[in-house]
């Protein structure tokens, strides 16, 4: 496209752009798809040998699972068969469950989304209240508020997620440890996923609507005698959350990597223990899976907000070139 | 290859498979650490504790059994495939056993008592069984159990298609199965395999409706259907498998407590991989049994009240460090001698397990039918024998670090391991070893390597220890790790490729004679000539630990020491 002239009209600029990134995502998916293969064939030691596993396993049944994965084929050909699936949107077979990877990996998503939701409108109420409460306001709460936040957002998932149980579960009871299928055993995962994404989103939201705060339309909110905390709410707020946007590709990995801890500490469905399973049992293409969907859910979300970006900041127009 | 998977019918509820994950070690620490806290709390929440609980108290008595209620059991590890014939998994021989019935049931005495089979016959020459079967029995889809079921299964087990990771290689030496009446099965040998009974004894050779097996074959792992206790009724994955009572059952097997349907109304698993998750479970009543309960937990368990430690030692090859005879530093009988020599086992055993196991002292656990008594005490503690031996191999200098050297070069001792291996405090154990052989100038490495680089080290034979265990009641075991034919590449795990005529006659003979004599004497000999020739220091034996809540009773081991719930009742609250 070099060399053209950019088109005319916004919408045409657009277009063009938006094209092109489509265009990059999917290489960056099929990079991630190719390292999470490059990853999982080329690490030491014989997969057939880590997949069986079991050592009472007969010759022929090694043959077997070595001629299910084509590992007698070379490396070249056994990369172009995974490309080739994967472009017509077949993600392979699980060995460790015998059913189609997509199965596995729909089966389990419901759960994760579930979760992932959760933690991060609790992340966002949060922090919300929390930057609302201390911007601007007395040093001191600033600083306590500021220093919990640090914890919060440094405290692993794991420990946290083992206090809470302690506390509510074994010692209050108010919260079943493995879920049981109702909204009470959905709480303290949530919460667990929700504490460090709290801790960084309110410490980000607090900066930025004390720079709003200083804003002329504060200025003027407040000369029209608006209230502090009103002024926040109504006005302030908005333009506060805009720098969550640029945190989303980090809010994103963060779920997903917080799944993984936070599914095995409370028992839970989904798509983190499918993969903590997966890698440890050697399920090739779960795990490569895994690593697509991922990578796809990624490149999707990094491009809607870069769309919403454009869309929503005039300024940003030029950069689309 | 025992590399990866250690251990099919392993030491607890805990297969190979889900201990590989590179981010648990790390979760583990921090979950004992976190465990400090949640058991200060729940034991304060749990009042005083009073009179300790016995071990094995839900076995014995109680009342008179209740029938009904769910027993909830947190498992550590999930089933990988709930079909018996391709799960190599212990938690899959766990779930189970409660689904399928076996031809034969074995104590732990090593007596075979009817089942499924109210009797059998083996021809002379050992390669023909003939097991006569119940005609009264119902799979839980409402087949009838005839021979056809028994070909059925034991052809879907040894079928490569199957991919079968344990169940087919149990029945080594399968030339065929025949169904000649409804009533008589027939299985074929190539070759006369003492050990073939213990095999179909196992829940992995359970008895599976043949209908099932023709029309679920794609969804076997997720539906098995046997004739057992207890019915299959759901697996929410990563959560839970749920069972619920088989009312029709009638045919227990001999040598159970009672006759009839299963006294729990539903038992349900539950997959809860954190030990400090299943303790605060079990503490505050959500659950009833928790698996794998760690050594420092057994003690607090034993000392709190309303609850107890359910807990059977394992058969089968203890947990030993198998040395290389074969190359290396360690082919010199001398400098392997004077390793074991240097190792205070006792000490260090009874302080890294809180005194919950017992140092091993020959190859086969104590509980193992043909065991060995002779082999106590052969590889005691004599630092200065150890030192007169390394003296005598030439081992006489000394370096900068105070290791021993010969020819300016250290006795290095090199051990790798991989992560998953080093469960039940196996990590801890190693750095006692290491230390006790660096005061007798013995440099020991014990590398962590990642699964692949170590299967490859522990194939290639480079090596100069490797630790290992194996649960299985039958000593058969020694053969798969010391058996010229049971190297690697067959898929055996005699990884440094041991042939000794000698040891190789006393196994096979063990393998293969029906006679219980000849099996004892021969066994007998292998055992003593493994530690006489310190081809295994063994370390400890095996247990399977359960915390349970008093309310727990009637809870048996079989005979690899797996939970039995056939026979379990919950006391009312």
């Amino acid at each position: 496209m070099k060399g053209l002239p950019p088109p005319a009209g916004g919408l045409a600029l657009l277009r063009h752009w938006v094209v092109r990134r489509l265009a990059l995502a999917v290489v960056v998916v099929l990079g991630a798809a190719s390292a999470a293969f490059a990853g999982l064939w080329l690490a030491p030691g014989d997969p057939v040998q880590l997949i069986v596993g079991s050592h009472e396993v007969t010759p022929e049944v090694a043959a077997r699972v070595r001629d299910d994965l084509g590992l007698d084929e070379p490396l070249v050909v056994q990369y172009g068969r995974f490309l080739g699936r994967l472009l017509s949107g077949d993600l392979g077979h699980s060995y460790q469950a015998s059913r189609p990877v997509a199965d596995v990996l729909g089966d389990q998503a419901a759960a994760t989304v579930e979760l992932a939701l959760a933690g991060f409108l609790l992340a966002l109420l949060g922090a919300v209240l929390l930057a609302v409460a201390t911007a601007g306001r007395r040093p001191w709460l600033r600083r306590a508020s500021s220093a919990v936040e640090l914890v919060l957002g440094s405290t692993p998932a794991f420990w946290a997620g083992i206090v809470l149980l302690t506390l509510f579960s074994f010692r209050w009871q108010l919260f079943p440890a493995v879920d049981g299928g109702g909204l009470d055993g959905l709480v303290l995962p949530a919460v667990t996923l929700a504490l460090p994404m709290l801790g960084v989103f309110a410490q980000v939201l607090r900066e930025s609507m004390e720079r709003s705060l200083e804003e002329p339309y504060a200025l003027s909110a407040r000369a029209r005698g608006s209230g502090e905390t009103a002024l926040r709410l109504r006005h302030s707020l908005r333009h506060t959350l805009v720098p969550l946007l640029t945190l989303s590709g980090w809010t994103v990995g963060s779920l997903l990597s917080g799944a993984v801890v936070v599914e095995t500490v409370f028992s839970r469905q989904g798509i983190g223990r499918i993969t903590a399973s997966a890698i440890s049992a050697r399920d090739l293409p779960v795990v490569t899976g895994v690593v697509v969907v991922s990578a796809v859910v990624f490149t999707v979300v990094n491009l809607l907000v870069d769309v919403g970006y454009a869309i929503a900041d005039p300024r940003l127009k030029e950069s689309l070139r | 290859m025992p590399i990866t998977a250690p251990q099919p019918a392993s030491d607890d509820i805990r297969p190979p498979r889900a201990r590989r994950t590179g981010t648990r070690p790390g979760l583990r620490a921090l979950g004992t650490l976190a465990l400090a806290t949640a058991v200060l709390v729940a034991t304060a929440a749990c009042g005083s504790s009073g009179s300790g609980s016995a071990d094995g108290a839900g076995a014995a008595g109680g009342g008179a059994p209740v029938d009904g209620g769910t027993l909830r059991f947190a498992a550590e590890v999930e089933p990988d495939c709930l079909d018996p014939a391709v799960s190599p998994a212990d938690v899959t021989g766990v779930v189970d056993r409660n689904v399928f019935d076996s031809l034969v049931r074995l104590d732990s005495a090593g007596t075979f008592h009817p089942w499924l089979a109210t009797s059998w016959e083996v021809s002379p020459d050992g390669l023909t069984y003939t097991f006569h079967l119940r005609t009264d029995v119902l799979f839980h889809d409402g087949t009838k159990l005839d021979a056809a079921a028994v070909k059925a299964t034991l052809e879907h087990a040894v079928d490569p298609a199957t991919k079968s990771l344990y169940a087919g290689g149990l029945l080594e030496g399968f030339a065929g199965a025949d169904a000649p009446d409804p009533a008589t099965a027939v299985i074929r040998l190539t070759k006369p395999r003492a050990a073939l009974l213990q095999a179909l004894s196992t829940p992995y050779l359970g008895i599976q409706s043949p209908k099932s097996l023709a029309d679920n074959a794609a969804d076997l792992c997720r539906k098995p259907v046997g004739s057992g206790p207890f019915s299959f009724v759901s697996w929410e994955k990563s959560t839970s498998v749920t069972l619920k009572r088989n009312p029709g059952y009638a045919w227990a097997p001999e040598g159970a407590a009672h006759t009839g349907a299963a006294h729990l109304e539903k038992l349900v698993f539950q997959i809860v991989p954190e030990e400090s998750v299943r303790q605060g479970q079990l503490r505050s009543g959500q659950i009833e049994i928790a698996g794998n309960a760690a050594p420092a937990r057994i003690a607090d368990l034993k000392g709190t009240k309303g609850f107890q430690v359910l807990q059977q030692e394992a058969p089968g090859q203890v947990y030993g460090l198998f040395l290389n005879p074969v190359a290396g530093v360690l082919a010199d009988e001398r400098v392997r001698t004077a390793l074991a020599r240097s190792l205070q086992l006792d000490a260090l055993v009874k302080s890294v397990y809180h005194d919950t196991r017992h140092r091993a002292q020959g190859p086969l656990g104590p509980g193992t039918v043909f065991y060995d008594k002779s082999v106590e005490g052969v590889l005691g503690y004599d630092p200065a024998g150890a030192g007169k031996l390394l003296d005598e191999a030439g081992w006489t200098g000394r370096d900068a670090d105070g290791y021993r050297t010969k020819d300016g070069k250290r006795l290095t001792v090199v051990w790798p391991t991989s992560a998953y291996l080093a469960r039940d405090n196996r990590d801890l154990l190693a750095q006692g070893v290491q230390a006790d052989a660096k005061k007798a100038g013995i440099e020991l490495q014990y590398l962590n390597q990642d699964p692949g680089t170590f299967a490859k080290t522990a194939v290639g034979g480079t090596a100069d220890v490797l630790g290992f265990s194996f649960v299985r009641p039958e000593a058969d075991i020694l053969r798969h790790y010391f058996g010229s034919a049971s190297t690697a590449d067959k898929g055996g795990s005699n990884l440094f490729r041991i042939s000794d005529p000698q040891l190789d006659g006393w196994l096979d003979q063990g393998a293969s004679s029906s006679d219980p004599a000849v099996r004892g004497r021969a066994y007998a000999q292998a055992q003593k000539y493994v530690v006489d020739h310190v081809l295994e220091i063994p370390l400890y034996v095996p247990v399977t630990a359960l915390g349970a809540s008093s309310r727990v009773h009637g809870v048996g081991f079989d005979a690899a020491a797996f939970p039995q719930f056939y026979d379990a009742w919950l006391a009312a609250r």
